[in-house]
């Protein structure tokens, strides 16, 4: 019965969010179409941040690279968008793989450094490459279709999503969660560790990149300073630890939610919509540090007392 | 040759101001095991109380140096003492994400108070300088080296010889141990954030003398506290020091010979190169 309700619970939301194009204002759209991306990076965060427990600073950097490679396969080599778009996410998927050999080494604070220094360093190379168009970027053929990059944008937030339901089931899946909980326990039960991180490092990538992509074709503009935003970094891992990073649908109900809130305070006074961002990060990872989906689950049961049970554990 | 010369001597000259950014940085990480993300927007606050003192009652910005640490020190004990103690056993990555919240909300204030324009400190000394075997040395940069040098100098005794230095040190090494023998925890890890805070003001005040700033310098000044932290080795304050002088010189030399573009691909490539091969930094003993 449960199941059955959870079940038309998802197909209606589904549906709901399939027909938004057809009925919604063009504005609430493109909100729309930014939300389903930044949902998307934030599920892709959650894949090495949250199930595997790997910080990564690094995800604007896979973003990037699929947004620049499907710009440059359909600029000066005249792919159709589709393939272009594969193209974008393989190369990003790649990129991970060479990356993530000597940098998943790393753990803690030294991992979420390297990864932040690539950050850095990515778009600085890309704004001195001919091909990439340097500082000044590169135009796509415009395409004014705002309905069709939105079903595209939903469709790669299930595709994401159906494959994180399908990770956090399978040997793949419970492998991770062993890494996070013990990496050394985990590699003395015969996970071999390097690969399974590897994994799902491209695995992350490979998903942020075709949002990246997606993101390229539809503001048919694109610059390094644009793609490689270092704050889309912040934001898709506050909407992941806000929405419960490693629980499937948590990172999305984050995403939604704070892309929400943050419109509607910027539509009100812009300059506080960001300050915002910082107030709710700090609060929420203090009184609710295992995010919405804990919350969800615990608050029934205990009230106001969550908040001081989650203070009591962690305080000094 | 004149101008290698002179590229190194920019880069060592810089590399004092760059050691005291990483010195508050890494002793909150060495003994809260706090990576703090503000640290930037702290070291931009304490460039901005040296321009308003300057700008507004024409304070030199090296008499404005222990305002800067104080007003610094008293918001990084409150901070810590009502923010991070609450969170401080948490994973790291909480205490990641906090500070994080802390230099998004810092740098926004900023911004809606002293508005996003960039600012510049011109004290009367400012175009000074003399020739050092061929290479001109600015007087505003070899006082904001020694400047840094002395406080590096300064936090080293005061851990060594102080009754607090000696707390703060006996409370990286074994907190528990530090509890029973009546060290109070909570005051001496507000202290010690404090004190990185404080150096990170001073940072600020220094840096505000030699560029220009705007609240949102802090990012990439966190980053590069980051690079020379790893770079140096978090053991000893000797290591920020050469941290500091190693990316200022790699600084100053990646701008000459392949372009000031190139500055952050060398720094944070060398800074992925080190912890991949050495990370216990350069100066760091390998176990």
């Amino acid at each position: 019965m449960n199941l059955l309700f959870r079940g038309f619970a998802l197909a209606t939301t589904l549906a709901l969010l399939i027909a938004v194009p057809w009925v919604a204002p063009a504005t609430v759209v493109q909100f729309g179409i930014s939300t389903l991306m930044l949902a998307t990076l934030a599920q892709g965060w959650s894949i090495i941040g949250g199930y595997t427990g790997y910080a990564s600073f690094g995800g604007s950097v896979f973003y990037g690279l699929g947004s620049y490679g499907t710009a440059i396969a359909m600029i000066h080599y005249h792919l159709p968008f589709g393939i272009a778009l594969i193209v974008g996410g393989l190369v990003a998927a790649i990129f991970a793989v060479l990356v993530g050999l000597p940098v998943l080494r790393l753990r803690g604070h030294y991992f979420a450094i390297a990864t932040l220094a690539l950050a850095q360093v990515v778009p600085a190379i890309v704004s001195n490459l001919d091909i990439a168009g340097r500082n000044i970027g590169l135009i796509l053929p415009l395409v004014k279709n705002d309905a069709l990059f939105y079903e595209a944008a939903l469709g790669l937030l299930v595709a994401t999503t159906v494959s994180i339901w399908y990770i956090s089931r399978s040997r793949f899946g419970f492998g991770l969660m062993a890494i996070r909980e013990n990496e050394d326990a985990a590699a003395a039960m015969g996970i071999n560790t390097t690969r399974y991180k590897i994994q799902a490092f491209a695995i992350a990538a490979f998903f942020s990149a075709l949002a990246g992509g997606i993101h390229a074709y539809w503001i048919t503009f694109i610059d390094p300073g644009g793609e490689f935003d270092i704050s889309l970094n912040v934001k898709m891992i506050i909407m992941a630890v806000f929405g419960g990073p490693g629980s499937v649908l948590g990172p999305i109900a984050g995403a939604f939610l704070l892309s929400g809130i943050s419109e509607i305070l910027s539509s009100k006074i812009s300059s506080v919509a960001s300050l915002f961002f910082g107030v709710v990060i700090v609060v929420a990872v203090v009184l609710m540090p295992h995010g919405i989906a804990d919350l969800w689950r615990r608050y029934r049961k205990l009230g106001l007392r969550y908040f001081s049970e989650n203070i009591r554990e962690n305080r000094v | 040759m004149v101008l290698l010369w002179q590229v190194l001597a920019n880069g060592i000259l810089l590399g004092g101001l760059y050691a005291l950014m990483a010195l508050g940085l890494a002793l909150v990480w060495g003994v809260l095991n706090i990576v703090n993300l503000a640290h930037g927007a702290f070291i931009m606050l304490g460039a901005y109380v040296c321009y308003y003192l300057f700008a507004l009652y024409h304070v030199d910005p090296f008499v404005a140096l222990p305002a800067a640490m104080i007003a610094l020190f008293v918001l990084g004990y409150t901070l810590q003492r009502f923010v991070l103690n609450l969170i401080i056993r948490a994973p790291m990555f909480n205490t990641l994400l906090v500070t994080f919240g802390f230099e998004v909300v810092l740098a926004n204030l900023a911004q809606m108070f002293f508005s996003a324009d960039y600012r510049t400190i011109n004290p009367g000394y400012a175009g000074a300088n003399f020739a050092l075997f061929g290479a001109t040395i600015p007087v505003a940069r070899i006082l904001t080296f020694a400047t840094g040098l002395l406080l590096t100098a300064g936090l080293w005794f005061f851990l060594l010889k102080a009754r607090l230095g000696r707390a703060i040190r006996a409370t990286a090494q074994n907190l528990t141990a530090a509890r029973l023998y009546g060290v109070e925890t909570r005051h001496i890890y507000a202290i010690t954030f404090g004190l990185g805070a404080a150096l990170a003001g001073a940072a600020g005040d220094l840096y505000g003398v030699v560029s220009q700033i705007n609240p949102y310098i802090g990012g990439s000044l966190t980053a590069k506290s980051f690079a020379i932290c790893i770079i140096g080795g978090l053991q000893n304050p000797l290591g920020v020091v050469v941290g500091g002088i190693f990316l200022g010189i790699v600084e100053s030399l990646t701008a000459l010979y392949l372009g000031p573009t190139y500055t952050d691909v060398a720094s944070f490539g060398i800074l992925v190169l080190v912890l991949v091969f050495r990370p216990t930094g350069l100066l760091g003993r390998t176990t």
